[in-house]
């Protein structure tokens, strides 16, 4: 089998797993949800303007919301002794890599293509319509860095003895320049201050995150996953 | 367990050479030389800063040194990482553990004395400036590769997992002081670049001898731990031959 074949196989595998019994999507929706009332109550004011704040609630939720689905997604390979198997097959431990890393990434896209648009209703006042490609893109290198980093961090701690503590310990300082380029660039976006030169310095420095953090990983993910 | 065993016998060797060298000490006399040497050329060699920041800008004599000297030990982690994932070797990751510690300790130290700084410059002892921020994050960071290397048990493992987190981290450092320039300008005071070009030939040679002093004492520093790991590696083995001795 290619390798292309087998990418293709484990993410389905994983997509699959995940419609039947639909724990990550189900939860970590919620918890979107459920993040978003709580910042409303958190940040309610009846004069001030929340725009100055938008970017930043949105892509707080964003990423504790991939924490849980992260750490889930290492979880059940491990308990129930599908890891083992996986690791069996002749396969290049890039390629689980990489198969893993797609596959949260379009769970995580699933969860934000209902939640980005419930926030706007929420909480952004301005139609950004005609920036919406800007912000889509925004989201696609925010979440492949978030995804990425997250993959390999999961695959880390997933061997430690408290493994749901030790991810977040592990993944937020790291992601911290993800979040600080996604956060300004969305308010920009919800704000209508989509001057390109400031927006474009953003895109290029996600792209860029991404591009560092998938080579890092690629060269060091066999020593990640172990034997 | 057998790797890991097999590696600690080859450390034996190395660490009796160590122990050999009179290093750690002749480089803690000249570290302290330079260090002093330092603190001396910056209060009465060089001038009172001719900016706001006068004599408050003698801190910058340690804090930079000390920013620099973290950043080295970082980067030590980095490169024992590398190596040791290349060779399975434990005495890397016995390096490794060495300076992400050491880099620990001087991240805290330019925490500390760039906040002494701020509160001089600004008026707040803390103020969200890019570089002092990168530190913070740096030490939650570094923080983390402890934590990560209490919950895993096995030697190796343990190690490998060290090692990638070490690498990923030190790739990250730079990441996050960039990305702090993406902040909102006007939440923080306009820092005062008291380093660059506009400095004094008299200003520039006591920082550097500061530079050097501060280099060499986390080189020392370096030395002395490792060698104190190498040598409980050496007291756990002996004690687990005692034991099979007594079986």
């Amino acid at each position: 089998m290619s390798a292309t074949v087998q990418f293709a196989a484990i993410v389905r595998k994983d997509l699959i797993r995940e419609l039947r019994t639909r724990e990550v999507l189900v939860s970590v929706f919620l918890f979107v949800m459920l993040s978003l009332v709580v910042f409303h109550y958190a940040f309610a004011s009846e004069e001030s303007d929340l725009t100055f704040f938008t970017g930043g609630m949105l892509w707080v939720t964003f990423l504790f919301g991939a924490l849980l689905g992260l750490n889930r997604s290492f979880a059940q390979e491990k308990d129930e002794g599908c890891l083992d198997g996986l690791l069996l097959c002749p396969v290049d431990r890039v390629t689980i890599f990489l198969a893993k890393t797609a596959a949260n990434l379009v769970l995580l896209l699933a969860i934000q293509v209902v939640a980005v648009p419930v926030f706007t209703l929420f909480f952004v006042e301005r139609s950004y319509v005609g920036d919406l490609p800007l912000l889509v893109l925004v989201v696609l290198l925010a979440d492949l860095g978030i995804c990425a980093l997250g993959t390999l961090l999961a695959t880390i701690s997933m061997n430690s003895r408290a493994r749901d503590l030790l991810l977040p310990v592990l993944f937020l300082p790291l992601i911290v320049p993800v979040l600080i380029a996604a956060t300004s660039a969305t308010t920009a976006v919800f704000a209508g201050d989509t001057g390109l030169g400031e927006l474009a310095g953003r895109l290029v420095f996600l792209a860029a995150f991404d591009a560092v953090f998938l080579v890092a990983a690629y060269g060091t993910y066999d020593f990640a996953i172990g034997e | 367990m057998e790797a890991s065993q097999v590696g600690l016998e080859r450390a034996a060797p190395g660490a009796a050479g160590w122990r050999r060298l009179i290093g750690a000490p002749a480089l803690f006399a000249y570290a302290g030389a330079a260090l002093v040497a330092g603190l001396l050329l910056a209060f009465w060699y060089a001038p009172v800063d001719a900016s706001s920041m006068g004599f408050s800008q003698k801190i910058f004599y340690y804090h930079a040194p000390i920013a620099e000297t973290a950043l080295v030990a970082f980067g030590v982690a980095f490169v024992a990482g590398i190596l040791y994932l290349r060779s399975g070797d434990l005495r890397y990751d016995r390096l490794g553990m060495v300076a992400v510690r050491l880099g620990l300790l001087f991240s805290l130290l330019v925490m500390g004395t760039g906040m002494i700084w701020g509160k001089a410059a600004w008026g707040a002892w803390w103020a969200w400036e890019p570089r002092l921020t990168t530190f913070l994050i740096a030490c939650l960071l570094y923080a983390g590769y402890f934590v990560l290397r209490s919950m895993v048990d096995e030697e190796s493992r343990r190690a490998s997992y060290a090692a990638v987190l070490a690498i990923v981290a030190f790739i990250d450092v730079p990441i996050t002081f960039f990305a702090t320039r993406f902040l909102p300008e006007g939440l923080h005071p306009v820092v005062i670049r008291a380093g660059g070009s506009g400095m004094e030939g008299s200003m520039l040679l006591s920082f550097l001898v500061s530079m050097l002093g501060m280099t060499l004492l986390l080189v020392a520093m370096i030395r002395l731990e490792y060698a104190a790991e190498l040598l409980k590696d050496e007291i756990d083995d002996l004690k687990t031959t005692l034991w099979e001795v007594g079986q």
